[in-house]
């Protein structure tokens, strides 16, 4: 056997630019980010609040500021756009069965936007009324 | 050059192939006797052109079929050409073969009670073959190669390009073989080889067949002494794409498609095999369900007669499936739906698929006994490329793959015993046999000689479609046949422009177009001295119009001569349980026992 | 008939070192494929190009190439579906022997890696009958069957272009398949193999490989499932010890 031995080509660093189908890809997995911020920001009012009034109205007035409100914004759409590709894929890896039919994926892809929905309408229900 | 030894070597990864590597590892295993067992392809296993069968695969099923019945159907749609005693080993080893692919995982479409599902197809008396969809061949040969990785005395050599066999005292003693990756010449020792090649219908222009069905392993059998036996039956099957040639399975009319000509109407009434079927009610071996070759002469008649319609620059009729409804066309022929929508953008849902008849099936072959075993000791063959006597002068569609299983297990036991009687011919001598091999690569390879190899092939393919069709005459297959052999005068002067080592694919068309004259030879001598008309050799000249079976109830032997033409013989056909009857379909074969 | 430039990424390792592109001007028509069109170079242009093929009805799995940095296979894409220019290179991620054909060598490991065929110990040598299997039953993995190992999805996956010793996407998707059969009794045996760092974990649910897949296989859906299948089987081995 001559075969010459076999050298795997490198994938170059930018290899997510060269199609719209990894972009998207790259995007999502960087939902994480402006998600971390959000978490974050949710950690430091907990702490302000066990800190004491002038913390909290110190983090309250950094929560106004724009560009928090704008980057919580963005986690806002970025947790959308996540659940979207979620419940795009979650029919394919679980898919489920009544019976002898399969469970259409739309019908699945509703019912979680379904759920979000309820949640929604849940937060609103009880703190709406504040 | 390579060296290497094996016990027993088989040439072509294909159904036939792969099922012979399997038998024979088994049969070593239960004698108790290590083998070590090369399977040699030009392509990767999975690549064959098993994998573009679609219909299904033959063997009595259900409590009301006979294997009788299965024998009956089998010779007459040969035309009695069939060997009898072959055809009863078939039909009664059939449905094992199914039953031990099910075994192995492959997914046959089913019942609701969890049973087997079996279909309909032309020429078969009662629903009597086994389906996975539209995809039998591709689903049979996945199943076969994930099921060799089991066995590590099955050694692959994966893109090995089989030039010749090592032959010794008349006994196979190994084979030579070019390793397409590096262009090194490989010599194989082995105590026996099979020959699981395939067909040879890239011998003609318009065709459903791979590339790659080229005929190499019976031209390779042929020069070493072989005869090649019932070559000039070659099979069109009425139904392929026009443009390509792309097969639409005979399952399309099994499942209930039907036929029409340009007027819409169902032609085929007008040819023997009405009446009329009611829509949605197929009935077997009546219209639709006729046998190949009557449906692709009807095709011929109708054109003849002005009635096809056209669909890029083809003559073509119509295959309807829309009364089947698209639930069922995309459960049961759902290849089919995609195939007409990629390559002729016709969707079967709603429109009939314009078709017309291709080349699709060599009836003939390497001749082998009852056993597999050629005329040089050692040396089996099974599958498309052996005629071991079962098809005769028109194979029923769906006999085929189960033929590869059934025969392709009986050649790879047979082979297993045979190399396990057999000594190592003596290296020296097959030294010499592959350095004459290497002497004529170089001279193929000298990158002098004036002929063009793609003007070559373009002859050959256009002669064999003009003279050797659905109907041939005196006249067209003599001038075939003369085509034919100035071709292989020219191919002397053939020009390899590639002259590199890595992949050298201008080389390897080149060989096999070698390959492909010499069976292209006897392709029409055996069509030029049959002078009646059987099954799908069919004339036109006078006084050869009916079966002659006083004078030509034989087979026809074709030998090789190294300088010189072929010579023609003719051999005994085994009617032993059948005697020849008229071949009748449609309502004139009621009552009548096939 | 007009005609349309295509350009292919050749590499003639006996002649040069490096890969170059050549320009061919081919004839087009509706039905001209990609691979009607390598064929047109080999037979009038330049005879030394090397590519495989053979079925050429998309079911062998041979005429895989990227076409315009996209995985497809040759016999079933249209030249009449490209306006602009049409770049032909070998597949991605695996190494290029010459021209048009890679070294599939690892495809073919990755394959037999996962015990890709029936395993049931209990059953006898020469069985008379069938399993029974009903149409729900064979529903269940029947898509995944319908494999034709092309490469396409390894070409696609930039996870298998990272870590080539990633089993991938055809090969994660076989071993589903056959855990999945109600016939099969190997899911213990193969699932160390899908367990591994270089088996379902390596899979980032990119999704192109299904993108990609000529036979709509889907082998995202079957890896990403064979996780879940990983995921209890862990568990279920760590609770019993």
């Amino acid at each position: 056997m001559h075969k010459p031995p076999r050298a795997h080509p490198p994938l170059p660093r930018n290899w997510w630019l060269k199609h719209r189908f990894f972009i998207a890809y790259m995007a999502r997995e960087a939902t994480v980010l402006p998600l971390v911020f959000f978490i974050a920001c949710l950690l430091a009012g907990t702490v302000a609040l066990l800190r004491g009034p002038d913390a909290w109205q110190s983090w309250l007035g950094f929560m106004r500021s724009p560009p928090v409100v704008a980057l919580n914004a963005l986690a806002l759409a970025a947790s959308l756009y996540h659940a979207w590709t979620f419940f795009q894929l979650f029919p394919r890896v679980m898919p489920l069965r009544l019976g002898k039919r399969a469970v259409p994926a739309s019908l699945m892809v509703a019912g979680q936007w379904a759920g979000v929905l309820a949640v929604l309408l849940l937060f609103v229900w009880l703190f709406g009324r504040a | 050059m390579q060296h290497r030894d094996c016990d027993i070597a088989i040439v072509g990864g294909g159904g036939a192939g792969l099922r012979a590597a399997i038998a024979a590892a088994e049969q070593a295993r239960s004698d108790r006797r290590p083998q070590r067992i090369a399977l040699l392809s030009k392509v990767y296993p999975m690549r064959s052109h098993t994998v573009a069968a679609e219909g299904g695969a033959a063997a009595v099923t259900s409590p009301d079929d006979t294997l009788q019945a299965h024998f009956d159907d089998t010779v007459a749609g040969g035309d009695w050409l069939v060997e009898q005693g072959v055809a009863d080993y078939f039909v009664r080893h059939a449905h094992r073969e199914l039953v031990q692919m099910e075994r192995w995982g492959c997914p046959w479409s089913r019942k609701d009670d969890g049973s087997v599902q079996v279909r309909r197809f032309g020429g078969m008396k009662t629903a009597r073959t086994w389906f996975a969809a539209d995809k039998t061949g591709f689903h049979m040969l996945h199943t076969l190669f994930q099921t060799s990785l089991k066995y590590p005395e099955i050694e692959r050599l994966d893109e090995y390009f089989v030039l010749d066999l090592a032959v010794c005292d008349g006994a196979v003693a190994g084979i030579i073989a070019l390793e397409v990756a590096t262009g090194e010449l490989t010599l194989l020792r082995a105590r026996s080889v099979i020959l699981a090649t395939g067909g040879a219908g890239r011998l003609f222009r318009f065709n459903t067949n791979a590339g790659i069905v080229t005929g190499d392993g019976m031209a390779i059998a042929y020069r070493h002494g072989v005869p090649l036996r019932d070559m000039e039956f070659v099979q069109y099957h009425p139904t392929g794409l026009p443009g390509s040639g792309i097969l639409i399975t005979e399952a399309c009319r099994g499942e209930g498609g039907i036929l029409l000509n340009k007027d819409g109407y169902r032609y085929l009434q007008d040819y023997g095999l009405g009446p009329e079927t009611p829509l949605g009610q197929p009935q077997n071996k009546y219209m639709e369900l006729g046998p190949r070759d009557k449906l692709s002469q009807a095709f011929w008649q109708e054109q003849q007669a002005g009635r096809t319609g056209t669909f890029a620059g083809s003559d073509v009729v119509y295959l309807d499936l829309r009364h089947l409804g698209e639930a069922f066309l995309h459960e049961r022929l759902p290849f089919i739906c995609e195939l007409a929508k990629a390559y002729i953008n016709v969707d079967p849902v709603r429109e009939p698929i314009p078709i017309r008849p291709a080349v699709h099936y060599t009836m003939g072959g390497i001749e082998t006994g009852s056993q597999c075993e050629t005329s040089v000791t050692g040396l089996f063959a099974a599958g498309e490329c052996a005629s071991v006597g079962l098809h005769g002068a028109n194979r029923l569609g769906s006999n085929s793959l189960t033929e590869l299983l059934v025969f392709g297990r009986l050649a790879g036991e047979q082979a297993s015993l045979r190399a396990a009687e057999t000594t190592f011919a003596d290296m020296r001598a097959l030294e010499e046999q592959a350095d004459g091999q290497r002497t004529k690569l170089a001279r193929l390879c000298d990158g002098r000689g004036s002929e063009n190899w793609v003007q070559l092939k373009r002859e050959l393919v256009q002669a064999m479609e003009s003279g050797c069709g659905i109907y041939r005459t005196e006249d067209g297959m003599s001038h075939a046949l003369q085509t034919v052999r100035r071709l292989r005068e020219r191919y002397r002067e053939i020009r390899v422009g590639d002259t590199s080592k890595v992949y050298n694919t201008e080389l390897l068309e080149c060989i096999e177009l070698g390959f492909g004259l010499d069976i292209a030879e006897a392709t029409c001598l055996g069509a030029l001295e049959r002078c009646e008309s059987r099954g799908a050799h069919q004339r036109l000249d006078e006084g050869m119009r009916e079966r002659d079976d006083a004078r030509y109830l034989q087979h026809s032997q074709v030998f090789h001569r190294h300088d010189g033409p072929a010579e023609l013989r003719w051999q005994e056909v085994d009617t032993r349980v059948s005697a020849p009857a008229a071949r009748v379909y449609g309502d004139a074969g009621k009552g009548s026992r096939p | 008939m007009t005609t349309k430039q295509i350009s292919i990424r050749r590499y003639l390792p006996e002649r040069d070192d490096a890969p170059f592109w050549q320009p061919f001007e081919v004839p087009v028509d509706d039905s001209t494929s990609l691979l009607d069109a390598l064929h047109h170079v080999k037979e009038s242009l330049d005879s030394s190009l090397s590519y495989r093929w053979s079925c050429r009805m998309a079911i062998c799995g041979s005429c895989g190439v990227m076409v315009n940095g996209i995985p497809k296979l040759g016999c079933n894409t249209f030249l009449r579906e490209y306006d602009a220019e049409i770049r032909i290179e070998p597949l991605a991620h695996f190494p290029v022997r010459r021209d048009l054909v890679v070294d599939m060598e690892i495809f073919l490991e990755h394959l037999a890696a996962v015990k890709p065929y029936l395993i049931d110990d209990a059953q006898q040598q020469e069985a008379t009958e069938t399993y029974r299997q009903t149409p729900q039953q064979l529903a269940r993995y029947r898509q995944f069957s319908n494999c034709i190992n092309c490469g396409l999805c390894y070409s696609a996956c930039p996870q298998f272009g990272l870590n080539p010793e990633f089993l991938g996407p055809a090969a994660l998707t076989l071993a589903h398949r056959y855990n999945l059969d109600s016939r099969d009794r190997g899911k213990a045996q193969r699932m160390p193999e899908l367990n591994r760092h270089d088996g379902v974990w390596s899979c980032t649910f990119v999704g192109f490989c299904s993108q990609v897949c000529p036979k709509h296989v889907d082998p995202a859906a079957a890896v990403n499932q064979g996780k879940v299948e990983s995921a209890k089987h862990t568990l279920i081995a760590l609770f019993k010890g």
